[in-house]
This record gives structure tokens, C-alpha cells and sequence, in this order.
């Protein structure tokens, strides 16, 4: 019995030591660094390239989470670290969580070329879109039907937080070539 | 009641008898087996903690330094460390319990056990960490009451509904392995209740993956945990089926008879085939299941009572309950089902030449049967209530005399001024004046087992010589 109370207190010990460690502000100047670009989640994410206007441009990373409904879908916010806002408006001059944006290779499908471009808060991905992509036709129409479906703050990507989308009917050259480059856009985001 | 044997009265260790007669034999009959040192348990502790460090370390690398910005990102880190801790620690709960030779070998059923108990009173205080920690983050970054997030988690979220059940589950089991509510619950329901821990295992496998922060991605850590699931499995299959099938079809071990050793105790003879092939020594143990009327479903471990000797096997059983006391009406030819051999009470896991054995009651059985393969000059304190207890009295001055072992019958009850005197400190050194350097086996009651080690404690015998053979916990 003894042996589990040392057991017991050591599980404290460790994660309390972990947590510590990995949260002291020290260590979040060396990330913050080495991470490029570091756009700080209070400005305009309109002025990020690539990255949609989202329905509260005040916090991207929050309004990936929190939808008018209140919520995502749940395993999108579990799936992956999520390093929560402390406040809803960019108000203090705390620090933030860091955005980031990571472009996928151009991919060259049967109608085009485009390229996925994600944007992470930590390794959460909180934002996909698709660039260059056909917009006229037939061809358009896909792409929009993969946009709609994938990209976006509430999209597919950020719900599953993963490649691993389901094929967009009638639109299956497009989302193929969606999820490849987004492949390469999360392997090199990780 | 105080008494040297007869046979060996006044004889030192290695000296010759003084009553004349025959000397006792000048060469031992079987060798010592060789030591097996600690080396393959001290490797299984190596791997345990290489096993918990790479559990955390995706969490570790996942994770940007300094990403934790108010008390619900702390609350999440914590509720995800403790999560993997959990998820590792239960797998390692199963796989102790998986009676994989090599663990039963090298660590022995009995520490095993203690070591289940403590591993898992510390996964269950994990696994409510994880669930607590995780809860009040979740409702607090929800801004729902932490009742209302427990709906939300249990409404929304995949495979949360059966987590929430696994954990029940493993709040049921360690409550009843609690000794005080051990005791007092049948051991059918404690025994059907630690079944349902598979089912724990099964329950919690989903949300680990479809919420898990770090297995969720596919990738080498999510693939790494799913293996770790499968060889847990594959040990349970192989140390609860295959193995236990091949050694019982390889020597189909039948009942040959039962014998009566006391009004109370009785001894099992089993014969089987190519019974010179088992790879076991005194001392071991195996969990035997006697296929008669009755008896089939229930199976316990019962140490051998004799060395190999390639004929027959014996077990030697007190009879305390109702199943022991169906074994004494067990026909000839009964099938009996082992699975074993386990444990690290044998003669190979000595550490010094010498050793001092101490039996309690019917504690006697394996250290007869480790008597037979120590190095010659071993010592043998036999701690019985009355002298009609003491158990195979003619083998053991036999053994006495062909092995050179030094033989004390300590007849009384504990308080008598005899056996306090005996098995007190002082006592001990008066015995047996090198004990401290002797590994010194213990196999009996656990109250004598108790008082025995404070006793050699204080006598300056190290721990690691103390051997220890109680199936109580």
C-alpha cells in the first residue's frame, strides 16, 4: 500500500512537473520565435494571405470553436490541443496564442491547379481553404461544392482535424487533389 | 513446546551426525539448480518505465512550450497527461494479469499481484484525475456547469458514453479490491466484477482515438498505441489460452490419488505424461483446475509439495473451504487442468549459499519440496500449533539427513514463551548465528509471515534475501 501512495503521488508530481515545464512563459519565447509567420490572434485575419474572412474577425481561433449554435462539432475540438483564448475580445495585452498559416504543394488535377492553405493556433488547425482553383463551369461548380464542404472555420478539416475527408460527391478529381496538398500542408504544419 | 529433531539433534550445519548410523549422504542427490538472477525482472522494470516515458511523450512533443495560457489549457494539459498515464497503466494492469510465463518466471505470481494492487489503486486514481481534470476544463471553456458538460460529453462526443461506462467500471473494481470490502463480498462477485475489466479495456479503447489529442491524427503514435493494445492481447491469448492448452495436451495430468497427510491436510498425486519434461523447480506453483463435478469452474494456485522427479506430481492442500474440502473426495483418474509452473520462490532465486527456510502450518508444502534442491546445509524452522500438525514428518528427517538440513519442529501457539522465544531476533541468531547471510524463505499464515519478517528485519537480514511466499494480500 505504500508502494501505491509513493505511486500516487508521484503521478501527481510528474504531471504537475510536466505542465509546469511545458507552460512556463520562458519556454513560449523560444516558440514563438522559431514560428513563421507569428501573427497574433487579435489582428484582422483578413490580412493573413489566403486565409477567408471568418464570421468574427476578431478571433479566428475562437469563432472556429464557438459557432452561433455554441459549439463545434465535438471531436474537432478534442481531436486536437486546443490552447483556449482567455478572453473573447482582443482587448488585453496578455499574450495570445499564435496563428499560423501553412501552404500545401499545388496539386494538378484534371480541371486545375490549386493549393490548401491551413491556418494552426498551436497544432489545432483552425482554418482551410483551397487556392486556385477553377471558378467557371462545370469546374467551378466543384470546387465550390469542395470548398463548402472542407474549408472554412466549421468545415470538414477543422472538424476532423485531419486529411482524412470524405470524398465530396460528384466532385471526386477535387477533393482528391483538396486532400493531398492538405496532407502535405498538416505534415509539414506538425 | 520447544524441540530439535531427533534425527539431527544438536548437528550442526555440515557437520556429522553424532547418533551414529549411517552419515548422511556425502553427496547430494540433485544438484542446486543454477541462480536465476534478477536480471529478467530488473529488465521487465526497465521496460515499464521506457513504456510510461513514451506514453507522455507525445503529449510532450505535441505540445508548443508555453501554449498554456489561463488555468483551462493547465486543467486540459493535466486531464491529457493523466489520460495517457491511465490508458498505459491499464494495459500494463492486463498484461500483469496475462500469466505470460516469462512474467510469472521472472517477477513470480505473488509479487505480480502485489504489484496489480498498487498499479492499480494508482490507474484508478488516474483515470478519475483524467476525467475530473478534463470535465471542469471542458465546462469551464463551454461555460456549462460541470453536470451540464457531462451531459454535453455524454450527448455529443463519440465513444464518451462507453469511456464514462469503463470508467465505472474501474471505480467498481478498485473499490471491492479495497481489503476491508474484499472481505466482506463473495469472492464469485469480486472474481465476475474483475472479469468485467476486460471490458473496461474494450470500452475505453474508442475515445482514445476519436478524442484523443494525441492518437487522434493517424501517424506512427497512434499506430505505436494500437500495437501496444495488440500485444497485450496477443500475451493474454497466449498466457491464458495457448499456452495453458499446449502444456495440458503435452502432459494431460490426471488425479492418481489422495492421500490424507493430517486430519486436515491432504496431499494430491497426479501422474501425466512426459512428466520429465515440465520445467519446474520446488517451490513453484501452478494453477490447478480439477475437472470433477463441482470443481471445474473454480481454479487455485496450489504450490507442488515435492521436487520433480519425473513419476508424479503432489500438491499438498489444508483444507479451509468448501472447494478444498470437495478435493478430498476427487476419484482416481480425474483430469486436472494446470497452468504454470509459476513463481519466484524457488531454490534458483537465492542470492547467498545458504539458506534458512521458515514454515507455517501447512506452509511447509513448497519448502519441502525446495529442500530437495538447495545447496546442502540449509536450515529448517517448522512452526506448528501442535505436534499432531506437523505435516510429512518422516520426509523431512530424511531429507534432513540426505541434504544436510538442520530441522526444527517450534510447537506451540504464537503467544507460548517457546515459539515467542524462537521466533524472536535474538532467537534467530541463537538458531542459526549466520543467518545474515543466508536468504531466508518464509511460506505460511500471514500473521506468522508478518512477524517473521519484522523479526529477521531487526536481525539485520536484508530485504532482498527475504523470500516470500503468501497468497493473501
Amino acid at each position: 500500500m505504500r508502494r501505491a501512495l509513493l505511486a500516487i503521488t508521484g503521478l501527481a508530481a510528474g504531471t504537475t512537473a510536466l505542465v509546469v515545464l511545458k507552460g512556463s512563459p520562458g519556454a513560449s519565447q523560444v516558440a514563438t520565435g522559431e514560428r513563421s509567420p507569428v501573427v497574433p490572434a487579435g489582428s484582422d485575419p483578413a490580412a493573413l494571405p489566403g486565409v477567408a474572412p471568418t464570421p468574427d474577425p476578431s478571433d479566428p481561433a475562437l469563432s472556429a470553436r464557438a459557432t452561433p449554435g455554441g459549439r463545434q462539432s465535438p471531436t474537432g475540438r478534442a481531436g486536437a490541443d486546443a490552447p483556449r483564448p482567455a478572453a473573447p475580445a482582443p482587448t488585453t495585452s496578455a499574450p495570445r496564442s499564435t496563428l499560423r498559416t501553412v501552404s500545401g504543394p499545388q496539386v494538378t488535377y484534371e480541371y486545375g491547379t490549386l493549393s490548401v492553405q491551413i491556418t494552426l493556433s498551436g497544432t489545432r488547425i483552425v482554418n482551410a481553404t483551397g487556392i486556385g482553383m477553377p471558378q467557371s463551369g462545370q469546374s467551378g461548380r466543384r470546387s465550390d461544392d469542395v470548398q463548402a464542404t472542407y474549408s472554412g472555420t466549421s468545415g470538414e478539416v477543422v472538424r476532423k482535424q485531419s486529411a482524412d475527408l470524405d470524398t465530396v460527391s460528384d466532385a471526386t478529381a477535387t477533393s482528391e487533389a483538396y486532400q493531398r496538398s492538405l496532407r502535405a500542408a498538416i505534415d509539414r504544419a506538425r | 513446546m520447544t524441540y530439535q529433531d531427533t534425527w539431527a539433534a544438536g548437528r550442526r550445519t555440515g557437520t556429522t551426525p553424532r547418533h551414529g548410523g549411517r552419515p548422511a549422504a556425502p553427496v547430494s542427490p540433485t544438484p542446486a539448480p543454477p541462480r536465476r538472477g534478477p536480471g529478467g525482472r530488473r529488465a521487465l522494470a526497465l521496460l515499464f518505465w521506457a513504456g510510461l516515458v513514451a506514453a507522455v511523450l507525445p503529449w510532450w512533443l505535441d505540445t508548443p512550450a508555453g501554449s498554456m495560457k489561463d488555468t483551462g489549457d493547465l486543467l486540459t494539459a493535466a486531464g491529457r497527461i493523466t489520460g495517457l498515464v491511465a490508458g498505459y497503466l491499464l494495459l500494463v494492469q492486463v498484461l500483469m494479469m496475462s500469466r505470460l510465463g516469462a512474467l510469472e518466471r521472472w517477477v513470480g505470481g505473488e509479487r505480480i499481484s502485489r504489484l496489480h494492487r498498487d498499479v492499480g489503486a494508482t490507474l484508478l486514481v488516474a483515470v478519475l484525475a483524467h476525467l475530473s481534470l478534463l470535465l471542469v476544463a471542458y465546462a469551464e471553456a463551454d461555460e456549462q456547469s460541470v453536470l451540464g458538460e457531462v451531459g454535453v460529453l455524454l450527448r455529443d462526443y463519440e465513444d464518451l458514453l462507453s469511456a464514462f461506462v469503463a470508467a465505472g467500471i474501474m471505480v467498481l473494481v478498485g473499490l471491492t479490491g479495497i481489503r476491508a470490502i474484499r472481505t466482506v463480498m463473495p469472492y464469485e462477485l469480486w472474481y465476475h466484477l474483475h472479469l468485467a475489466s476486460y471490458a473496461a479495456l474494450l470500452l475505453g479503447f474508442g475515445h482514445q482515438f476519436s478524442n484523443g489529442a494525441q492518437l487522434h491524427s493517424p501517424g506512427p503514435v497512434r499506430t505505436g498505441w494500437i500495437a501496444a493494445y495488440l500485444l497485450v492481447l496477443a500475451a493474454l491469448l497466449w498466457g491464458r489460452v495457448v499456452a495453458p492448452l499446449h502444456f495440458n495436451l503435452r502432459h494431460r495430468l490426471r488425479v492418481a490419488d489422495v492421500v490424507a497427510e493430517s486430519p486436515d491436510t491432504i496431499s494430491i498425486y497426479l501422474t501425466g505424461r512426459r512428466l520429465n519434461q515440465i520445467d519446474m523447480l520446488g517451490g513453484q506453483y501452478f494453477r490447478w483446475r480439477f475437472l470433477a463435478r463441482g470443481c471445474w469452474w473454480q481454479s487455485h494456485p496450489f504450490s507442488l509439495s515435492a521436487a520433480a522427479n519425473g513419476r508424479w506430481l503432489r500438491l499438498t492442500v489444508k483444507v479451509v473451504g468448501r472447494h478444498t474440502a470437495d478435493l478430498r473426495d476427487l476419484d482416481p483418474g480425474t483430469r486436472v487442468w494446470a497452468e504454470g509452473p509459476s513463481g519466484t520462490f524457488t531454490a534458483a532465486h537465492r542470492t547467498k549459499e545458504r539458506a534458512l527456510l521458515i514454515a507455517g502450518g501447512s506452509g511447509i508444502a513448497p519448502l519441502r519440496a525446495m529442500l530437495e534442491e538447495l545447496p546442502p546445509g540449509a536450515a529448517l524452522i517448522y512452526r506448528a500449533r501442535t505436534p499432531a500438525d506437523v505435516l510429512m514428518h518422516p520426509e523431512l528427517d530424511w531429507l534432513a539427513q540426505a541434504r544436510h538440513t538442520s530441522v526444527w519442529y517450534v510447537i506451540g501457539s504464537r503467544d507460548d514463551p517457546g515459539p515467542r522465544q524462537v521466533m524472536s531476533p535474538d532467537g534467530l541468531r541463537r538458531l542459526v548465528p549466520d543467518v545474515a547471510r543466508r536468504d531466508v524463505y518464509l511460506c505460511g499464515p500471514a500473521g506468522l509471515v508478518e512477524e517473521s519478517v519484522r523479526a529477521l528485519r531487526a536481525a539485520g537480514i536484508p530485504r532482498r534475501q527475504i523470500h516470500l511466499a503468501t497468497f493473501e494480500l
